[in-house]
């Protein structure tokens, strides 16, 4: 396993030394305050951009760090519950239901296997988690372009998961020894959502998000099935050598809880890695302001079309040619 | 669909505030400090009420490189509304902030 972070370390570094050399300092400086407030906006539909626009403005004319923040923060949470929401309600229903369902098939499966003390403490530190995750989640389902090729791309790499993993409830517990695996679950399958998120909103930002999106749902939903696996199983299926069945389940749910932990962190990174090797396509893609009502412009779309498609085909394909190995591989 | 549900004690506060000098345009921090409400509290008040028109708000241009500066005032609807709540119950008056989860 260590051997798999040695890629991705490197690859970070590129992306930090990509980053660092792409950077301009032609901005004037922002306070926290304000650059946090600005991120707030941005969680606006496009309706309510005008009252961004306001709060903005309004914190130029407050003075003192403190009232800034204040200010700020007020406005950001605000900005966070502030409807419409329109198809972002959708998502984080969808997530809602996918973090609530693990929660009380985890404390179920706590109460049943009699796991003490202990196990009450873990499910109140997964509830504050899964909180986490999903005040995230609803932050980035509102920013523009990222909700559906954030979902679809959770949903490509749970498919992935479980197309290398196995589909059934054993295979949720059994151990993945083969070697390759890894590399494609936490190396090559999020770099490529976070390319393709960068190349679908031509927007190496967005597909930073989308990454962040990717890992966040398809983290939920393998944790919620993973999560069903236990309870169902118990101190079932593969062999275990933990001892009691309260420890074997413990141990079990243990490694669900570090499984979505390493997803979504591996995924944002090495996502972030992708949507960042993606920007220089994704630049040439964007038109100029020479051209934006030139015959390229139409050109521009026609490729940014074309590439969406190609992107989709691909993921499509991808997806297919795992679910038929999958498939093979249990026959 | 626009659901109109009667006012919280927040957004009467802010209606009544406006009304005190309805032909004055305010400024969101000065009128949020007036009634002791934090901004999340206050813009998401005013959003509500410019959607139901009894806001009217307006633009101050920027001076130099700040942005400009959003302005609010009670609309002829928005003075009507105030007047009937005034009516309905005047013991309804300005009261002490008081914290509500939906408007934090």
């Amino acid at each position: 396993m260590p051997i798999v972070f040695v890629p991705m370390l490197g690859l970070l570094g590129v992306v930090i030394a990509m980053m660092r050399r792409h950077t301009t300092v032609d901005r004037p400086a922002e306070d926290v305050a304000e650059r946090l407030l600005r991120w707030g906006v941005g969680l606006l539909s496009a309706r309510r951009a005008e009252w961004g626009q306001a709060m903005l403005g309004e914190l130029d004319h407050i003075e003192g760090r403190a009232r800034r923040l204040r200010f700020a923060l007020g406005c950001v949470i605000g900005a966070l519950l502030l409807p419409p929401w329109g198809a972002a309600a959708a998502g984080v229903g969808a997530m809602l239901a996918l973090a609530g369902g693990a929660v009380a098939v985890f404390a179920s499966a706590v109460g049943r296997y009699g796991l003490g003390d202990g196990g009450q403490v873990g499910v109140g530190i997964l509830l504050v988690f899964l909180i986490g995750c999903l005040v995230a989640a609803s932050a980035l389902v509102r920013r523009p372009g990222v909700a559906l090729p954030g979902l679809l791309g959770g949903a490509f790499i749970a498919l992935v998961w479980l197309s290398l993993s196995g589909f059934t409830l054993y295979d949720q517990i059994a151990p993945d020894i083969v070697p390759w695996h890894p590399l494609i679950v936490e190396v090559v399958v999020p770099f490529a959502v976070g390319a393709a998120g960068a190349l679908w909103a031509r927007d190496a930002a967005v597909g930073r998000r989308v990454a962040r999106l990717a890992g966040v749902s398809a983290g939920l939903g393998l944790f919620l099935y993973s999560t069903v696996a236990v309870a169902v199983l118990g101190a079932g299926g593969p062999p275990d050598d933990s001892g009691t069945v309260s420890a074997i389940v413990s141990d079990r749910l243990g490694n669900n809880v570090v499984m979505l932990i390493l997803l979504i962190a591996v995924t944002a990174t090495v996502g972030w890695g992708g949507a960042a090797a993606a920007g220089p396509i994704v630049a040439r893609l964007r038109p100029t302001t020479d051209d934006v009502s030139g015959p390229s412009t139409s050109r521009t779309v026609v490729v940014a079309r074309g590439l969406r498609l190609g992107v989709l085909s691909a993921i499509a394909a991808v997806a297919i040619v795992l679910a038929f190995t999958s498939w093979l591989r249990g026959h | 669909m626009q659901r109109n549900r009667p006012p919280s004690m927040q957004a009467v506060n802010v209606l009544r505030a406006l009304a005190a000098e309805p032909a004055r345009w305010r400024y969101g921090y000065d009128l949020g400090t007036e009634v002791h409400l934090k901004s999340g509290s206050l813009y998401p008040i005013l959003v509500r009420l410019a959607d139901r028109g009894l806001l009217e708000t307006s633009w101050e241009p920027g001076v130099g490189s700040r942005p400009p500066r959003h302005l609010y005032r009670l609309s002829l609807a928005g003075r009507q509304y105030v007047a009937e709540l005034t009516a309905a119950s005047p013991d309804r008056t300005v009261a002490r902030p008081h914290n509500r989860w939906s408007e934090a």
